[in-house]
């Protein structure tokens, strides 16, 4: 038996719905839910989505824009998928902040297995798992794009796509919140990237805004970036590791990349690598370095 | 009238004396027998010597002839007791005086009478030099194997009519000379050139690296990354066999037939890369009479698995006693047998099923679950026992031909080699006093204390690095060897911090 289900599964009728969720089309009658329905964690809240197949890339982002979001104390609602969203429910957890699920399926019959874990950690900090279906109902094709206009219809901030693909799920959350008036925001991805065309292509069209820092989430207002690199400590480099981040800061390379454009011995980049990787100058993923 | 000839018959690596006695009888029904437990493929020898003895133009006799194996509780398999037998019966009908001197026959009859190529002939030199036998009889396609073993009489046997003759005194056949074995030279013919490999400069250094110390090396790239290419250019930069070397691995060629006819000793690194769809016993090897797998037939080479989690889950785990043992031990009903299996690994992977995880330019098309399981097969035991991990990117196309008027500026195979081969003799060097260790990755733990050598400065950033990157104690002692092994290629006596460092690029990658 896992230890979720010793929360019990409750009901919530439509009249007891959040008022944001009551106004959108084909509101479901009730709601099947495990944990607390407190009221206030639906007064503002935000949705992200993306990709299933989440990039570092994606997985910066969110760490990026989670602490603005916790600090407005808003709350995160997903669709409990892998990859962006269960990154989504899993930072904001980890900065203590409150995350609700909407499934696709039942409440007993989840999908990813994997996500068990973040199943009971979500009820267990105060959030809620939602289901509009029968809790022994298995996951379809179409419940899943089903279950995203509850998704968007919960949202009060807006919808964040944080990545995803031109025929990615995302879009049709894009798609279901706009016909529910809400705010569509996108982040903006290299452009030849797989998984960022649908986010581009939302901003291209003007469905979105774009959102490049994380206040752009809640404020309207142009500011200048901010200077990130300023608190870096740069000044005891040697010769190759200035040369390294000089490259490494504007894209992430392959310790053979870095080889091409340096002309450098392989020998003497592999060093470097790893001195810098243990004074933590650099980070490795796949392969990649990127400024840590 | 009874005549007893010598042959042997081979058990694992191992040969055992075999007698084989002839007996034509005057009185009872016309036949022929084997007794001594006979295989088949001995049984039908009756057939071959039969008519091979009359396509010789004598008559063969018309009485009761039995053929005992002695010892008749040893299974003996192959066909190389024809020529044993035939000149068994040649002597019991006084066609031929046997040798006074105790010989060994052996080897395979045609029907014309005449020997073809039989596999094995290697150990049976090395019994006739253990067991005192100063000559030995064996077809000339075969005789070159055992031309290197000193002190054994070599007669290459072209058919039964010359041996009839020699034995008899009528026309000697001339032994082999002993070839010496630094005299051999196997050409050396990789399928491509390392400076034919464009780019991947991490990869190149790596496998320089483990050519150098005979390391284990994983790799993983999306296809098309050029991970065969680089397996198939590492025979190019293997130094040659020893001469120790060479006689195992010449006696595990030998017993499976792998000795092409007229071959001699081996004296190139053997590299096998079997399909992923062999079997455990293919791979590990086996069988009721046991032979030796590929794995065995890799031993001092390389042992290249290409798509490395396709291979059957047993299979993988099989490799691990001869990863961390250097031999594979097979039990059977019949008794057991080791074979040595001191291999270099080198593994094939792609990033995912359909291959294009992490691509920029190609979408995955696997689902997170598909990723989790092909990865699953990879982790584990096998990964902690590999010691270079490496990951090898797409290259980009437009880089992979070089213009006319470009130079290539690529090393060549043989510059990489000439580096390998001096950082061997400085470990053959270090290691000349124990015996089953050649090279850096043969060292057992406790013998790293002995000569690893690390300086302050690389064993505090080694210390760090255990903490840092959550190495267990396996991966930790791994880094410490190839850390050695590319301070030898510097020809340096201590490990410096920058071989650590270089050598943590290699490490095992755990996604976090």
């Amino acid at each position: 038996m896992n230890e979720w289900e010793k929360w019990p599964i409750k009901i919530i009728e439509q009249k007891d719905f959040p008022k944001q969720l009551k106004e959108i089309r084909l509101c479901p009658k009730k709601l099947f839910y495990r944990g607390e329905w407190d009221k206030n964690i639906f007064d503002k809240v935000v949705a992200i989505v993306g990709s299933r197949q989440i990039t570092r890339y994606g997985k910066e982002i969110i760490e990026k824009i989670m602490p603005e979001i916790i600090s407005r104390n808003t709350t995160v609602i997903s669709g409990f998928m892998y990859g962006v969203d269960s990154q989504a429910h899993w930072e904001c957890l980890k900065y203590g902040g409150k995350t609700v699920a909407v499934l696709g399926s039942g409440l007993n019959e989840f999908y990813p297995t994997e996500n068990n874990k973040l199943y009971l950690n979500i009820l267990e900090t105060g959030g809620v798992v939602i289901s509009e279906y029968e809790p022994n109902f298995k996951a379809t094709v179409w419940s899943f794009p089903q279950r995203n206009r509850i998704v968007s219809g919960l949202s009060t901030v807006g919808v964040l796509i944080v990545e995803g693909g031109i025929k990615s799920g995302s879009l049709i959350t894009a798609k279901l919140g706009l016909e529910q008036k809400k705010k569509i925001l996108s982040v903006p991805g290299p452009i030849n990237s797989k998984t960022s065309q649908g986010t581009n292509w939302l901003i291209k069209t003007g469905a979105a805004k774009m959102v490049t820092e994380p206040k752009d989430i809640f404020e309207d207002v142009i500011s200048m970036p901010e200077q990130e690199n300023l608190f870096k400590d740069y000044s005891n480099l040697n010769e190759v590791e200035k040369i390294m981040i000089d490259l490494l800061e504007s894209e992430a390379l392959t310790g053979d990349e870095i080889c091409q454009i340096t002309q450098k011995n392989i020998t003497e980049i592999s060093t470097t690598l790893s001195m810098m990787l243990m004074k933590d100058l650099v980070t490795e993923t796949d392969g990649k370095f990127y400024i840590s | 009238m009874l005549n007893k000839v010598l042959s042997i018959a081979n058990v694992g690596l191992k040969g055992i004396e075999i007698e084989v006695e002839v007996n034509i009888a005057d009185k009872g029904f016309p036949g022929f027998g084997i007794v001594g437990l006979a295989s088949k493929a001995v049984e039908e020898a009756k057939e071959r010597v039969k008519t091979a003895i009359i396509n010789s133009d004598i008559n063969f006799p018309n009485a009761k002839i039995t053929i005992n194996l002695a010892p008749a509780d040893l299974p003996k398999d192959g066909s190389c007791y024809d020529l044993p037998i035939s000149v068994g019966i040649l002597a019991s009908m006084g066609e031929l005086v046997l040798p006074k001197e105790r010989s060994y026959f052996y080897g395979e009859l045609s029907l014309d009478g005449s020997l073809r190529h039989t596999r094995g002939v290697f150990l049976l030199a090395l019994l006739a030099k253990e067991e005192g036998i100063k000559k030995i009889y064996v077809p000339r396609m075969s005789a070159n194997e055992a031309s290197v073993i000193e002190g054994v009489e070599v007669y290459p046997v072209d058919n039964l009519k010359n041996l009839i003759k020699h034995l008899n005194g009528e026309r000697k056949i001339e032994p082999l000379k002993t070839v010496n074995v630094q005299d051999i030279f196997d050409d050396i013919n990789p399928d491509f050139d390392f400076s034919e490999i464009l780019g991947q400069e991490q990869a190149k250094r790596a496998l320089e690296i483990a050519a150098a110390g005979g390391h284990n090396v994983f790799m993983m790239g999306p296809p098309g990354s050029g991970k065969t290419m680089l397996s198939r250019a590492i025979p190019g930069i293997l130094p040659n066999l020893s001469e120790k070397e060479s006689l195992e691995v010449t006696k595990i060629f030998s017993i499976t037939g792998n000795i092409p006819p007229g071959g001699s000793l081996i004296r190139q690194r053997p590299f096998r890369s079997p399909h992923h769809t062999t079997s455990q016993i293919g791979l590990i090897g086996g069988g009721s009479n046991p032979k030796p797998g590929e794995v065995s037939l890799a031993h001092r080479g390389v042992l290249f698995l290409d798509e490395f989690p396709e291979f059957g889950r047993n299979s993988l785990e099989a490799l691990r006693q001869p990863l961390e043992d250097g031999f594979v031990s097979i039990c059977r009903a019949s008794g057991s047998v080791t074979f040595p299996a001191q291999f270099m690994l080198i593994a094939a992977a792609n990033p995912c099923q359909c291959g294009y995880l992490g691509d920029p330019k190609k979408e995955c098309s696997c689902s997170p679950w598909q990723i989790l399981n092909y990865r699953k097969k990879l982790s584990g035991p096998i990964m902690d026992r590999i010691d270079l991990h490496l990951i090898v990117p797409a290259v980009d196309v437009n880089h992979l031909m070089i213009g006319k008027n470009e130079i290539n500026n690529n090393e060549k195979s043989e510059v990489i080699r000439k580096r390998v081969v001096e950082a061997r003799k400085i470990q053959s060097e270090r290691f000349k006093s124990l015996n089953h260790i050649h090279s850096n990755s043969d060292m057992k733990n406790s013998h790293l204390k002995e000569f690893s050598n690390l300086t302050g400065k690389a064993n505090l950033l080694l210390k760090q690095a255990v903490n840092k990157f959550n190495l267990s104690a396996r991966v930790y002692f791994r880094l410490i060897k190839v850390a050695r092994t590319i301070a030898d290629l510097d020809k340096s006596m201590e490990i410096k911090e920058n071989h650590i460092a270089e050598a943590l690029q290699y490490r095992v990658k755990n996604d976090d």
